[in-house]
């Protein structure tokens, strides 16, 4: 199994926001719906504060729970990687991968009617190309490629630098990486 | 021809009855017509006629379809004493536990359906048509055993009336195997739908060995207080004899299963609260409120008062004895546990979300009314398999040319 990873940098994050709108216009996302968006967690006291800027989307999951879970097998993993699809004619809108989904990176109510989410833009990788939140982030904070490819950019920065990923403890096995 | 005679007779049983039975009828028809009036409005605009949304994507359907999965669970605790122990008065009452999990499992099935946003692709879950993700999905797995659980109860109940109508005895080595499959199968149900929540790592609520074990306590005071009712309204208005040692000992069988449900949600209040850490979240939000937001306290914590107040009625001897407490606490442990385990357990999961928002949920007015139209379904589907059956079983009806045994029911069923 072939793993896309994506490694995003906190530090040179600026929270501007373009790879949500890279997404909605690539994807045509529709109305109201959003398959990524930026987190903006602060920690520390007055004064002594700090802010966090992730950009948040599907994991796609080496173990996706959300695959495990439907009851079709609309929800599925692209051609023998951890890309998760859904397959819009199979989906019953029975809504346990959203359940299942750790990230909350599920939408409901798709107005044509099945669970829409992040594809890691597929339809883009497949041509060689970067996601296109990748392509338009202002300041190359985000990373995509080949896990499996020890010199890919992101094997070498997850080598180089500190990282995390977001609820690692639910043993969903993410590949969303965060530079910190 | 024996069955086309039951059938006929079945139906000519069913469209016949006093006023109260008629008014009955229509009532819950009522409550169907509302139901799918509001359905079809839900079919036509999709899930947003409902309350549910992104952050909060089960609500008021799959509370309801948890808590009767439980009731039609506990019919095991009429099969168990009458098949396993050997108990001849229960043996008296175990169709009638059966026809109550049959309907329960129906409004079960049924709640999922009007659940899901696209039924029309809900063929893609018939095995050999469909890809069915089996033995991956949980919600597979449900699928399969509750309508298992379905065909067993159908079948049983189905050869047994066939049988007293046909004039002969049914014979126990025919459909004892199936009652022990029927009763892993009980167990079954309520243990893949407790699965199909505890299998969400993401959701801490949920993910919790003890829901399994708690779903199948509270199965076992709700189902019995249901059928304690029923049995009794049955008796009162057919006159068949139900014994008032069955209504004993499904008393006890509901009051040790409410003691056992009221230490299980004490374990699991000592567990997120003791040490309260990131994960108590959703128990917070649920029994305290969470940063202000505490729709479902108030909720709470009236289930918790009235189970608390059944389990008293039920644990003096004095009071579970006198018929009116008795029957208090069990209108108070049906009503408890169907808040306690229904919205008091989906909901919270939900809230707050993985990522950390807070989205309160209370039901649409649509998902109300195709709710009770559900109700009114697994209802009516009661009322006639009760009315085709009663007859039958009091020795009044039997297949043209067979005779009548001396009838057990004192007086001709005047029935609902």
């Amino acid at each position: 199994m072939r793993t896309y990873a994506m490694v995003i940098d906190t530090r040179t994050c600026i929270g501007c926001g373009d790879c949500v709108v890279a997404c909605k216009s690539e994807n045509k996302v529709p109305v109201g719906l959003n398959r990524d968006w930026v987190v903006e967690a602060t920690s520390g006291r007055y004064p002594n504060l700090r802010t966090e800027f992730r950009s948040e989307r599907c994991n796609h999951c080496s173990h996706a729970t959300c695959v495990l879970l439907c009851p079709t097998g609309a929800s599925h993993q692209w051609n023998d990687s951890n890309i998760v699809l859904v397959d819009a004619d199979k989906c019953t809108g029975c809504k346990a991968c959203i359940a299942a989904c750790p990230y909350d990176a599920r939408l409901v109510m798709h107005p044509e009617g099945y669970i829409d989410k992040c594809t890691f833009c597929h339809h883009r990788v497949e041509k060689g190309l970067d996601p296109a939140c990748v392509s338009t982030c202002p300041t190359h904070c985000m990373h995509f490629g080949l896990l499996d490819d020890p010199g890919s950019d992101v094997s070498k920065l997850l080598l180089s630098r500190n990282y995390k990923t977001l609820m690692p403890e639910t043993g969903n096995k993410p590949n969303v990486f965060y530079l910190v | 021809m024996t069955l086309l005679y039951l059938f006929r007779d079945a139906f000519r049983e069913m469209l016949t009855g006093s006023w109260r039975y008629w008014a009955w009828v229509a009532v819950l028809l009522l409550m169907i017509a509302l139901g799918v009036w509001f359905y079809a409005q839900q079919v036509i605009q999709g899930l947003v006629v409902t309350h549910m949304s992104n952050q909060v994507s089960w609500g008021f359907y799959i509370a309801n379809f948890t808590y009767l999965v439980g009731i039609a669970a506990a019919a095991v605790m009429v099969t168990i004493p009458a098949y396993i122990f050997h108990r001849k008065d229960i043996k008296d009452v175990v169709l009638m536990g059966e026809t109550m999990a049959i309907a329960a499992v129906f409004m079960a099935i049924m709640f999922v359906v009007v659940d899901v946003g696209r039924p029309d692709r809900l063929w893609h879950l018939i095995p050999g048509i469909g890809i069915f993700n089996f033995p991956e999905s949980m919600l597979a797995w449900d699928v399969v055993v509750l309508n298992g659980y379905l065909l067993l109860n159908m079948g049983i109940s189905f050869y047994i009336i066939s049988c007293h109508y046909g004039g002969c005895d049914p014979k126990l080595r025919h459909y004892f195997p199936f009652v022990i499959v029927g009763i892993f199968l009980a167990i079954g149900i309520h243990t893949v739908t407790a699965f199909l929540y505890s299998a969400n790592t993401g959701r801490p609520f949920w993910s919790n060995p003890l829901l399994a074990p708690r779903f199948i306590a509270s199965a076992f005071c709700s189902g019995p207080a249901l059928m304690i009712l029923g049995l009794q309204l049955i008796r009162s208005i057919s006159n068949y004899p139900v014994p008032q040692s069955v209504i004993k000992l499904l008393a006890i069988v509901m009051t040790v299963s409410l003691q056992i449900t009221l230490f299980l949600i004490g374990v699991e209040l000592f567990t997120e609260f003791y040490n309260e850490g990131e994960h108590a979240a959703s128990a917070r939000y649920l029994y305290l409120g969470l940063n202000g937001f505490d729709a479902l306290t108030p909720w709470i914590w009236t289930a918790l008062l009235l189970i608390g107040i059944a389990t008293f009625i039920g644990s003096v001897h004095v009071l579970r004895n006198n018929v009116f407490l008795l029957n208090v606490a069990c209108v108070l442990t049906v009503v408890g546990v169907w808040i306690e385990k229904g919205m008091g357990m989906v909901i919270p999961a939900y809230v707050p979300t993985p990522i950390g928002e807070i989205y309160e949920y209370t039901p649409s007015f649509p998902e109300i009314a195709v709710s009770l139209g559900i109700w009114g379904m697994g209802l009516l589907l009661f009322t006639l398999l009760v009315k085709a059956a009663l007859p039958i079983e009091c020795g009044n009806l039997r297949r043209p040319g067979v005779d009548a045994p001396s009838p057990i029911c004192p007086v001709s069923p005047e029935k609902r």
